[in-house]
């Protein structure tokens, strides 16, 4: 049985490891470049932080023409308009403006007039997206592709492996999680779920993963605490507000991109509805509610 | 021949019920590959070109060899 | 869920898994999908050719010796584009295998020739399930020169389980022998393929395809027309079904592939021909693969046995003054045998996306083992060697 390479780095703001079993270092090494490869390829990519990078130069032609996009983002812009329309709105690539009302270092609620000025930029319906042509229609709107930047990045990472002849191995980037296949005694990768109310580290159970991805959305990532409330980063695009029905949300998927879109739009619907969704997705998941009860299957 | 032709296609269609993209990490194998050493596949089919009455098949527009 | 503006046409299984599988790179591909290859590969192979053939008339026999370097590059050029080109040197020595054994002593002749061949592909990649490939190929030796063309178009259905495959071929061929009468013929190939290719299983994959070609022009071997009796058609037509089904052995870890071949031409040659191979990882990298081929086929109806004419001996057929003008030939390759060639391969991966093999494969000819036992008479054993080496990598 071949021994087990770990390869931990950091990227996209969060600790990422690749994880495989190969016969030598330098074949472990060759998958695991691959992938971290890829990852930062697409970080790059898409960096609202980068100057030169594709989300820069959508952004600042807000307001402006139209622009053409390369076939990646065409396939990324697809899928948030589809996601958009399944999710009844909720899952909304135009809603990263947002973050500009709430601002979690300082543990303020937002500007009542700020908060209303900047939903009239948020609304994917308003995006004229026919491929390749892109067009924010009014200055300030904004696309984000944070919020499956890195599921995405996570399933091409373990694509760039397998291609490698990985078999038995996992890219993990902050918690989303793609497996390429189960361990070499064809047991299934566990992987722990974190505990939304414990210090980090501290898990709350274990879902086993043979193949396919797992990704979990909480309310612990970033929030602060006012008057006894949770404010945290996952904002409901109708309304500008937070949500607070969920902990956190953990969907098993075949890829890291379906796992992780699942996760988020559950975690913006109530309980019923959010439970009621997930199992018409007929995927695998691990609920807490904000009162700490597990929902599963 | 027709018949051979017939029954192919049917086995071909009716040994399916659909496959999922995530199902078929096997068929992703090197070795899984139809020509999965076209080196290889020239010598040979150049080879027996060259020494046998029968040939194509596989592609078009072969680059003839001389082999008359 | 309600009709809201915007939204595409509904369907039944539309739901966040399907939307995310459309995404580009997010599985690895199968070889049967119909997508733009990431990785750039270069190969190189040497092949040594060896064949031997007894010439019961002399005791000796006629031997052919090929040394085959050749070259393979593919590499993608853009998510859409893939460029792929191919060269090959073949160094020949030894004479051809003859026709009626019985005369290739007196009049075989020795051949010192080079081959080269070349070829580029050129292959765009539309909207993730289609791709139009062009191939220009050249080749040309002393006495030869080729250019051939080919367009090939790939369409997958959306599930990538269903790949359908169009090609159409030119080739154009100049002959200028450079020994015996000095001429220069012209030939022209077409031909046309059509094929499905279907993922049956998580394990299986299957192929049909079918091909028309059609030669016209110079048909004869010239060598053979001058130093015996070979007149044959201008024309030829010829079809074949090609099956081939790929299955993985999760049991025990390997890749088996068969294939069988059905070809039949309006020259009355019709042939079968299977192959077998079992492709078996090992540890460490290593894969072995042993292979087999039969293939049987029947005689043009122009060939004539090693049975002279009474009055005019060898190598003239019976009946040839009163028809000196029809269709002959005594060209082996066009004769009533069965062939088989068992063949090893040995495969090692290495680090850096390496990886070297060596294949050797033993090939013989005989008239008994035609499929049925009608051999062509009087046919000596054609035995061929070859052997492969190859050093590959993947980028």
């Amino acid at each position: 049985m071949f021994p087990l390479y770990s390869f931990p780095f950091s990227a996209m703001a969060s600790r990422c490891e690749a994880l495989v079993h190969a016969p030598d270092e330098a074949s472990a090494r060759a998958c695991s470049d691959a992938a971290i490869a890829e990852v930062r390829r697409i970080e790059t990519k898409y960096s609202r932080y980068r100057d030169d990078s594709v989300t820069t130069a959508i952004n600042r032609a807000a307001g402006g023409a139209a622009i053409a996009v390369d076939e990646e983002t065409a396939a990324l812009l697809d899928f948030g308009a589809e996601l958009h329309a399944q999710s009844d709105g909720l899952f909304d690539l135009s809603s990263g403006v947002l973050r500009r009302a709430w601002d979690f270092k300082l543990a303020r609620l937002p500007d009542p007039a700020e908060l209303e000025r900047l939903l009239q930029l948020v609304g994917w319906s308003q995006v004229e997206w026919s491929a390749p042509s892109l067009r924010l229609p009014r200055a300030g709107m904004e696309i984000d592709f944070g919020g499956i930047g890195k599921e995405y990045a996570a399933d091409r990472a373990a694509t760039a492996m397998a291609e490698r002849g990985a078999v038995h191995g996992l890219v993990n980037l902050g918690g989303d999680v793609r497996v390429l296949g189960p361990r070499p005694d064809s047991t299934p990768w566990r992987i722990s779920i974190q505990d939304p109310r414990g210090r980090p580290g501290a898990t709350v159970a274990q879902l086993e993963v043979p193949q396919g991805a797992l990704a979990t959305s909480g309310d612990y990532e970033r929030y602060f605490e006012l008057d006894g409330r949770r404010y945290c980063h996952l904002l409901d695009p109708r309304s500008g507000w937070p949500v607070a029905f969920w902990r956190s949300v953990s969907v098993v998927a075949p890829v890291c991109v379906a796992a992780g879109a699942c996760a988020t739009i559950a975690m913006l619907k109530p309980v019923d509805e959010a439970l009621a969704f997930l199992e018409q997705q007929g995927l695998r998941y691990l609920a807490i509610d904000a009162a700490g009860e597990r929902h599963a299957r | 021949m027709k018949r051979l032709l017939l029954i192919a296609g049917v086995l071909l269609i009716a040994g399916c019920s659909t496959v999922q993209p995530w199902q078929k990490g096997n068929l992703a194998k090197p070795a899984m590959a139809f020509d999965y050493d076209p080196l290889q596949t020239r010598f040979e089919d150049h080879t027996y070109f060259s020494k046998e009455g029968a040939s194509g098949g596989a592609g078009v527009g072969g680059g003839g060899c001389g082999c008359n | 869920m309600s009709q809201s503006a915007g939204r595409k046409s509904a369907s039944i299984n539309r739901n966040v898994l399907a939307a995310a599988l459309a995404l580009p790179g997010v599985l690895p591909a199968a070889h049967a999908q119909v997508t733009v290859p990431n990785a750039t590969l270069v190969h190189f192979k040497y092949l040594y050719y060896r064949d031997y053939q007894a010439d019961s008339a002399t005791g000796s026999g006629e031997r052919m010796t090929i040394n085959s370097p050749a070259l393979y590059l593919l590499t993608p050029i853009s998510d859409e584009w893939v460029f792929e080109i191919g060269a090959v040197y073949d160094s020949i020595s030894g004479a051809s295998p003859y026709f009626h054994t019985v005369l290739s002593g007196a009049s075989g002749r020795g051949i010192e020739d080079g081959r080269t061949a070349a070829d580029v592909t050129v292959t765009k990649y539309f909207g993730g399930r289609t791709a139009v490939s062009l191939r220009y190929a050249y080749s040309t030796e002393d006495d030869y020169r080729s250019n051939a063309y080919g367009l090939t178009v790939r369409h997958a259905t959306a599930d990538q389980n269903t790949t359908f495959t169009a090609g159409i071929g030119r080739s154009n061929d100049k002959i200028s022998p450079t020994d015996g009468p000095q001429f220069e013929e012209d030939k022209e190939t077409t031909d046309f393929l059509v094929g499905i290719t279907q993922v049956m299983t998580p394990d299986d994959v299957g192929q049909v395809t079918l091909y028309y070609a059609q030669q016209r022009g110079y048909l004869t071997d010239p060598y053979k027309a001058f130093w015996g009796i070979d007149n044959r058609p201008d024309s030829r037509d010829q079809w074949a079904a090609l099956f081939r089904w790929n299955h993985y052995s999760q049991t025990y870890d390997a890749a088996f592939r068969s294939s069988y071949r059905y070809y039949s031409d309006d020259w009355q040659v019709k042939a079968h021909t299977v192959t077998f191979e079992w492709a078996q990882s090992l540890p460490d990298g290593w894969t072995l693969t042993p292979s087999f081929r039969y293939t049987t086929q029947s005689s043009a109806e122009f060939y004539y046995d090693p049975i002279y004419d009474p009055l005019l001996g060898a190598p003239f057929p019976p009946g040839y003054l009163q028809n000196p003008n029809a269709y002959y030939t005594s060209d082996q390759r066009l004769a009533a045998w069965g062939g088989m060639t068992p063949g090893l391969k040995v495969a090692k991966a290495l680090p850096g996306g390496w990886s070297v093999d060596a294949k050797a494969e033993y090939y013989e000819q005989r008239a008994e083992w035609r499929l049925g036992g009608e051999g062509s008479p009087g046919l000596e054993n054609f035995k061929a060697q070859f052997y492969q080496v190859g050093v590959a990598r993947k980028f």
